[in-house]
């Protein structure tokens, strides 16, 4: 739809970035602990994924997406570290409220399935609906290349 | 007497804009003067009496009557002529003009005829008229209470007084083409205007759309119709990812091991300052190519890189070939075939 994609902007940068920045984190993750080398899978396991997050969060536009905001603000909680944010309009989780407040006529089927991704998409918490879509949207899309890359990298390793 | 009557009639055609009772008064002078000339003549023809009794009826059917008995007139008085009937004729043809034939009172007379007719329609459409223009403004109320619903508090009415003005289409068409920086909403038949749903309306919409256009990004959603299958099939899809990227995470870690023992400092940072000069360099990166069998291959945004990252970004000279040559070699990492 052209005209939709016009309204919506879900401009995703190419496979390379993502790439780019996915090699980076695993990179920053060898030098990290390199001589702990952790034989527990688990740990490993989660950091390649919480890599894979982060570098898909920035690959994805950095902070001026809520969902790769939120993303990243989790992991730098997770590791104790600060994120800088630019300053910006900081939408309060308590707005949502408010408005159902208001009218509870929303379509309860679509406020269901709202709330499910909610729960999916990082940072959708504090959304409304409407917004929650487009956030999807590009979430799905920054996902579907992040997973491409990862499985490139894993042909790529794996055929050697 | 009957040049008085001319001049009226004259001056009563001449000016269209008459009003109604100016023109009733003018065939009430026309009856008075015709009835006097009946009296005056000779003969009582059945149709001057005729005339006579249906100018005593409607006065909207009269002008088209007159007409009809004017041109009875012309006809009854042009036979007559010959037999000398000379008082009404030189009346008839004195009221249509001076010095006419006989043949021409007759067009005279039609093209009055016509023009009173003219002003019998146009006295008929202004009842009309009035009555579209109060349904106009029935619509006219009925958009501006639209539109003020719609409106969240910003004054519009001078708006959509101003839209009234025009025909109904185009108060339509302005109405809804206003450009505010609301969204105007038509209320559809039978369907509630206050502001509340209204909203809730231009909200809906707004969440089918995006909907829709999720529906082009997940594959397999154009089977399921209704808007609860498509949101389960984009929540399954959310999640089938999310399940992806761990699994691929996992194989990665598993594939990894065997890396980190070949990786060397040198070679971490010869890949660090790699990447530094990629992203440096303005150039689209062709670095896959030999790396990963991507598909894709573009030019870098910069701006999506985290100016937090802690690898310093200084552009080296050497090109970038050369460093992908030197890391083909070194093969640390074993990323390419």
């Amino acid at each position: 739809m052209a005209s939709a994609d016009k309204l919506i902007n879900t401009d995703v940068p190419e496979k390379d970035v993502f790439a780019l920045h996915f090699l980076q984190s695993l990179s920053n993750l060898r030098t990290q602990s390199p001589l702990n080398s952790p034989n527990k899978s688990i740990d490993r396991v989660r950091k390649i994924k919480k890599a894979a997050y982060v570098s898909m969060a920035r690959a994805a536009g950095g902070t001026s997406r809520l969902w790769s905001r939120a993303l990243l603000r989790r992991a730098a909680k997770d590791d104790n570290k600060s994120v800088r944010f630019s300053r910006r309009k900081r939408k309060v989780t308590w707005k949502i409220s408010s408005k159902r407040k208001r009218s509870n006529q929303r379509a309860p089927v679509v406020e269901e399935a709202a709330e499910r991704l909610r729960n999916l998409v990082p940072g959708g918490g504090g959304m409304e609906t409407s917004k929650l879509m487009e956030e999807t949207a590009h979430y799905i899309k920054c996902l579907s290349m992040q997973v491409k890359v990862m499985q490139c990298l894993v042909d790529g390793l794996s055929q050697k | 007497m009957l040049e008085g009557l001319v001049s009226q009639e004259s001056l009563s055609l001449n000016s269209m804009d008459m009003s109604v009772l100016e023109r009733l008064k003018w065939v009430h002078q026309q009856q008075q003067q015709l009835q006097q000339v009946v009296s005056h003549s000779s003969n009582n023809s059945p149709e001057l009496l005729q005339i006579l009794q249906f100018h005593g009826s409607n006065n909207d059917e009269l002008l088209e009557s007159s007409f009809s008995q004017f041109q009875m007139l012309g006809s009854g008085f042009g036979p007559n002529y010959n037999m000398g009937f000379g008082p009404p004729h030189e009346c008839i043809s004195r009221t249509s003009s001076c010095h006419m034939e006989p043949v021409d009172t007759m067009e005279v007379l039609l093209k009055t005829g016509e023009e009173t007719r003219a002003i019998a329609l146009k006295n008929k459409r202004k009842p009309e008229v009035k009555t579209r223009e109060e349904q106009k403004t029935e619509k006219k109320i009925k958009v501006e209470a639209e539109t003020e619903s719609s409106m969240k508090g910003k004054s519009n009415m001078g708006n959509t007084e101003a839209s009234s003005d025009t025909s109904k289409e185009t108060s339509k068409g302005a109405s809804e083409n206003q450009k505010l920086d609301y969204i105007h909403v038509r209320a559809r038949r039978g369907q509630a205007t206050d502001r509340h749903s209204l909203a809730e309306r231009a909200r809906r919409e707004k969440i089918s759309k995006k909907m829709k256009y999720l529906q082009d990004i997940v594959p397999g959603c154009n089977k399921v119709t209704g808007k609860a299958g498509m949101l389960d099939e984009i929540i399954n899809y959310v999640q089938c990812l999310q399940r992806q990227v761990e699994f691929l995470s996992m194989k990665l870690a598993v594939l990894n091991p065997e890396l980190e023992l070949a990786v060397e400092d040198v070679s971490v940072k010869q890949f660090q300052a790699y990447f530094a000069n990629v992203v440096a360099s303005k150039q689209s990166i062709m670095v896959d190519v030999p790396l990963f069998p991507l598909d894709q291959q573009g030019s870098l945004d910069l701006s999506a890189i985290n100016p937090n990252q802690t690898t310093s970004i200084e552009a080296p000279s050497a090109s970038w070939e050369t460093q992908s040559q030197s890391l083909y070699n070194t093969s640390s990492l074993g990323f390419h075939y």
